[in-house]
């Protein structure tokens, strides 16, 4: 790990760096008896800054660059000309010989492999010495430039909060270039997608059953309506069946009637829901509620029955988003203000008839954002279809069937054996692009209902 | 002291003329009536540890105004809330003594809240109508008490409702509008024709013109008057003009105890309590 | 059914009162106040049944998984003088300890041992890794290779089952006659802790992805914290109020709430596609989740930094602080706790997280703990995932038992969130 111990180095002389600033500006102070325009830590920063950020910049495009460099290197070897000139076989072979000569691996499966480790070593070695000779150059021309310009009067308090300045900006940016980061992969993804596959088919199609090969024109069974529907059926239509009724009444019955020690207690309990992994639901749904309602199924005589179905992780992700709907419904019951309570009381009304008639119709849009919110979260949620929804892409609205859905196939296309460049792996993205655009939509929609909401009663 | 004595005079004259012929038939005696509406004895209300009302005994008849006076925090409006049972709704809240509406105990487990709700309304300080329709608003009480048999019958309890309210001109082409979207005064006239819709007998005011402009203030007021006599009207206010102006009979609240009740033109001309005629003055408060 | 006595007049003047007391109108209030019991028990309902599915789950769980840190032990007589050509205790000490006991041939030792002492059996008595746990104690404990030892070596799968919940008619009746010899006995499963994945759940454990779970959570805290920090502080302190702030703003509340799998495809694309960087790593796992916990650490940081009061930030500014002195020497020591809080919480959620890691390939079989971030690495709820498609029987318990260990470590980060914020948790 020649990069670490570079860091290592790196931050060491940085240290020592900080520790010159301040001494030299603490001289400052006992020689002339000047009172300094910042203190003396701030010196020591400023050196600190230019001595090891230039370096630390260059180290990390180096890293992106050096391995190109190596390789040219060993190739420019004699015995590079025994290599295969096929560009696959060539360069299993190099990087093999890479990971031996970095340590990586011990001994070589392809023979030929052997061969370069030395000359890999030997271009490490060489391109290390290059790296550790421009850090330190660049590390102690930043810190001695630093170190002249520190006087009495410099402001190195302002240069040093610029920078902090600009630390803070860039972490919070770091938001929007995930954001096109994830939007720009999608696209560049799907677009390659589209030109193999007709967008028509795509969004329009009935028939999901992807093949690698395409024939252009054709019906390629990329039609992701059965996934669409399968989403809908699962997330937006049973697990709310379950999650809205049993967290409004919940938060209802916690916020409203129960005493304040079942509420302290019973709160948390029911937001454990929230916390327990998916991939334990999905378990959960796959050994115990699925076979069971098969079963059930199988006793009714209920046609279809499979050992996957749609109830099952329904029933499961309804009960994960019971807490989420809750909080929600939590929320916008308390905001709204009391004398809407007080005002239907004492006009002699029960207290259900106060919370049905006066407080869920005040709380409405504010409980109606949190469903959007948790549809949204529901129909991305990944594990629990993938565990207990099945594979199969049915458009049947028989709950007791297996349906399969976007994330469930997503999960499916990009882990099974992977072709670069199929179809059948760029659909994927095509698919998590439909989702992304879906849930943003969900969000900013419910984000701002609730935002209007609670700006109605402040 | 002159000044003083000019804002009694002007007080009194106000409530001399507000008294008109009414005032003869006031009884003179300062806290039991001959035929109480709402007869309180040793009420004692506890916050917790704290104490908010200590001993008050006070009775309200049908056919006049009472007006709760006192500096701020002095238990006014808590006591105007035990008349309802309101303080239920708060959990720390202990009421002792005893509360007859028409000789009935209210805080006996025999009495149901929902219904003593029902036959003593209440108007609360900051105008409170459901964000619903203004029609649903009024039609909300006797809907959930079963009031009308049918939506003609409904729809008569409303209009009449709205009317004496003195709110049913104004918006009798947009009862579909929302009740949030009228004005303020407009707002708790609302509140008040809901209160009479569920056809109460005593209706409660705590401070129901506090949030209101001058004009709107003197609407209400006009309309307390339009009610006098059909309903037992207790009203809480810390504006000494407007207990002066509406109110027949006064009472002087001060620390959570009562410190004097009487004819309004009494309290304001000549109170008995060296405590009253400091506040009335306008030396605390 | 209704009173319909007239309540007022043409004229507006009062007449009779509503008569409450009225049959019909005794009725409808015991009726409405059936109605209010049968919303109350309702609700007291959704908050039972809502309870009780948790409950119900954690005991599947633990019903399924407690038997998973047990394992079936048999007796077994080893003759080592006699299949070890008498090798010396001296031999297995020192430097060459390892050589010597790899040179002894103990996987055949030990099959030769159980032929001698239980002869052909339908299926078989030993776990495939018996033999492991022979060498290991021979190396803790050399003296015990110069006499004839009884050990106790875990049993095969199909025999562990038997023993638990009832296996194959086989593996009873092989079972019975071993418990009538007295040489069965259940022992504390520890290399389910210890070990790595295998193919035989009998030799199973969750170590290796335990580890891969730490190095990937370690990854994200390094890179979330510092970053989610800071742009909390930058949003919530210094951003004007412009586009560029509404727009990182609406950035991240929706970032909170996009789908997981959508990082996994950003990390499929961007750190395996487009930067080469090594499938199926903590490194890459750490990332994406690292981009994945950051709005959340944004969110929770923004609403602790607001919660500080702006008396504070004026008091210091007033003495002649700097906007940055104000920040990091006031306003981010108050607001730590409840930045802590958030941050474990987020990381909670990034501990229990599957979907994007199978997405860039922290899938693989890892029969060995990884070395480095760079190694293939799987981590907890992956191997769950993956060990719940085993058809093998003998891998529901090893299944649920790792859930059971997951469970644990996620109560008690939010039982650490919790138990900081309320000891923190400042009223101003």
């Amino acid at each position: 790990m020649a990069g670490a111990g570079l860091l290592f180095l790196v931050l060491g002389l940085g240290l020592i760096a900080w520790i010159t600033g301040r001494a030299r500006a603490a001289a400052f102070v006992k020689a002339d008896r000047t009172n300094l325009n910042s203190l003396p830590s701030y010196h020591g920063w400023y050196m600190a800054l230019f001595a090891v950020v230039p370096p630390l910049l260059f180290l990390a495009v180096w890293g992106a660059i050096v391995p190109a460099l190596q390789t040219d290197m060993v190739l420019s070897a004699p015995a590079a000309q025994a290599l295969p000139m096929d560009g696959f076989a060539r360069a299993s072979i190099l990087s093999e010989a890479r990971a031996i000569a970095s340590g990586a691996q011990d001994t070589a499966f392809q023979p030929m492999a052997e061969q370069f480790v030395p000359l890999y070593r030997a271009a490490i070695a060489h391109y290390n010495w290059i790296a550790v000779a421009a850090t330190v150059l660049l590390l102690f021309a930043g810190g001695t430039y630093a170190f002249t310009r520190l006087k009495p009067d410099f402001r190195a308090r302002t240069k040093v909060e610029r920078v902090v300045m600009g630390a803070l900006l860039t972490a919070s940016l770091i938001a929007i270039v995930t954001t096109i980061g994830i939007v720009a992969s999608l696209i560049f993804e799907t677009v390659r997608f589209f030109q193999m596959v007709n967008p028509i088919e795509f969004l329009f199609g009935a028939t999901w059953n992807p093949q690698s090969t395409v024939t252009p024109g054709g019906d390629n069974g990329f039609g992701a309506i059965p996934l669409f529907w399968g989403t809908v059926f699962i997330g937006a239509i049973i697990a709310m069946i379950v999650a809205i009724p049993l967290g409004l009444m919940s938060a209802v019955y916690l916020t409203q009637y129960a005493r304040p020690a079942v509420r302290k207690w019973m709160k948390p309990i029911l937001e454990i829901l929230a916390g327990v992994p998916t991939v334990v639901y999905g378990y959960f749904a796959a050994l115990t509620i699925a076979p069971a309602l098969r079963d059930f199924a199988a006793a009714v005589g209920i046609p279809g029955a499979s050992s996957e179905s749609a109830l099952a992780a329904g029933v499961v992700m309804g009960v994960m988003i019971i807490p989420f709907v809750s909080s929600m419904a939590d929320d916008s019951i308390a905001a709204v203000p009391n004398s809407m309570r007080d005002g239907s009381l004492a006009m002699g009304s029960t207290k259900s008839e106060t919370i049905k008639k006066v407080l869920i119709p005040a709380a409405l849009p504010g409980v109606v954002g949190g469903v959007l919110l948790a549809v949204s979260r529901a129909i991305g949620e990944t594990m629990i279809v993938v565990m207990a929804a099945g594979l199969t892409a049915n458009m049947t609205a028989n709950p007791f069937a297996s349906v399969t859905t976007v994330t469930v196939q997503i999960v499916q296309l990009l882990t099974g054996d992977q072709e670069f460049d199929s179809p059948k792996t760029l659909a994927a993205f095509a698919l998590g692009l439909v989702l992304f655009i879906v849930t943003l939509l969900l969000n900013l929609v419910a984000l701002r209902v609730v935002k209007r909401y609670r700006e109605a009663y402040e | 002291m002159t000044d003083d004595n000019r804002r009694n005079e002007q007080l009194a004259r106000i409530a001399r003329n507000n008294m008109g012929e009414a005032a003869a038939d006031v009884p003179s005696e300062p806290i039991g009536l001959a035929d109480p509406k709402i007869s309180a004895r040793g009420v004692n209300v506890f916050y917790g540890a704290k104490q908010a009302i200590k001993d008050v005994s006070i009775d309200v008849g049908m056919d006049n105004v009472v007006a709760f006076i006192g500096p701020s925090g002095c238990g006014k409006s808590t006591f105007l809330r035990t008349l309802n049972r309101m303080n239920d709704t708060i959990p720390i809240a202990r009421v002792e003594g005893d509360i007859r509406l028409d000789g009935e105990d209210i805080y006996s487990p025999k009495m149901d809240v929902v219904q003593l709700r029902a036959r003593v309304g209440m108007v609360f300080q900051k105008p409170n109508p459901f964000p619903k329709s203004i029609y649903d608003n009024v039609a909300y009480g006797p809907r959930i008490h079963g009031l009308a048999s049918g939506k003609a019958e409904l729809d008569e309890i409303v209009e009449r409702s709205l009317q004496r309210a003195g709110l049913w001109n104004e918006v009798s082409d947009r009862l579909s509008d929302s009740g949030t979207a009228l004005s303020g005064g407009q707002q708790q006239r609302l509140c008040i024709a809901r209160a009479i819709a569920v056809d109460p007998e005593v209706i409660l005011m705590d401070e129901p013109c506090s949030a209101l402009d001058p004009i709107a203030t003197a609407k209400i007021e006009e309309l307390i008057h339009a009610l006098r006599g059909q309903y037992a009207i207790v009203i809480v206010t810390h504006n000494m003009q407007q207990a002066a102006r509406v109110s027949q009979r006064t009472a002087f609240f001060h620390l959570g105890t009562l410190v004097e009740y009487g004819k309004t033109s009494e309290i304001f001309t000549n109170p008995r309590e060296e405590k009253t005629k400091d506040y009335i003055t306008g030396r605390y408060g | 059914m209704i009173d319909t006595t007239p309540r007022f007049t043409v004229d507006g003047t009062r007449t009779a009162p509503t008569n409450w007391d009225s049959p019909d109108m005794r009725k409808r209030i015991a009726r409405r106040y059936a109605a209010e019991r049968r919303f109350k028990y309702l609700g007291m309902g959704a908050v039972i049944l809502s309870a009780a599915f948790l409950a119900f789950l954690l005991y599947v769980m633990i019903g399924n998984g407690l038997s998973g840190f047990q394992r079936t032990e048999v007796a077994l007589d080893v003759d080592f003088p006699a299949l070890t050509g008498g090798t010396g205790a001296a031999a297995l000490t020192g430097p060459s300890a390892e050589n010597t006991a790899a040179s002894l041939d103990l996987p055949g030792v030990v099959s030769v041992a159980v032929e001698a002492q239980y002869g052909e059996t339908e299926v078989p008595i030993f776990s495939s890794g018996a033999w492991q746990i022979v060498q290991k104690r021979l190396l803790e404990d050399p003296a015990l290779i110069e006499a004839r030892q009884t050990m106790w070596l875990p049993a095969s799968s199909e025999l562990d089952i038997a023993a638990k919940e009832g296996g194959s008619a086989q593996a009873e009746r092989l079972l019975a006659a071993l418990r009538a010899g007295d040489a069965v006995q259940t022992g504390f499963n520890s290399s389910f802790l210890t070990g790595s994945d295998a193919t035989d759940p009998a030799q199973a454990g969750i170590w290796s992805a335990f580890k891969g779970s730490l190095m990937t959570m370690l990854v994200t805290v390094i890179l979330a914290f510092p970053i989610g920090v800071l742009a909390a502080l930058y949003l919530e302190e210094y951003a004007p109020k412009n586009r560029w702030t509404d727009l990182i703003e609406v950035s991240i509340n929706n970032l909170a709430a996009v789908p997981s799998i959508i990082f996994g495809l950003l990390g499929l694309v961007v750190f395996l596609n487009w930067f080469n960087m090594p499938r199926s790593a903590a490194i890459v796992g750490g990332l994406t989740l690292a981009l994945m916990t950051m709005p959340i650490i944004v969110i929770a940081g923004r609403n602790a930094i607001k919660s500080v009061p702006p008396s504070i930030r004026e008091a210091a500014l007033g003495i002649g602080a700097s906007p940055i002195q104000v920040v990091f020497h006031h306003v981010l020591p108050l607001a730590l706790p409840g930045i802590l809080t958030g941050t474990i919480i987020g990381m909670a959620r990034a501990l229990g997280e599957t979907a994007p890691l199978l997405l860039i390939g922290m899938r693989a079989f890892i029969p060995t703990p990884p070395g480095g971030l760079t190694d293939p690495s799987t981590v907890l709820p992956v191997q769950i995932y993956l060990w719940s498609d085993e058809v093998n029987r003998g891998f529901v318990e090893k299944t649920s038992a790792a859930i059971i260990v997951l469970l644990l470590f996620l109560l008690s980060m939010n039982a650490l969130a919790i138990y900081l914020r309320n000891k923190f948790e400042t009223r101003w």
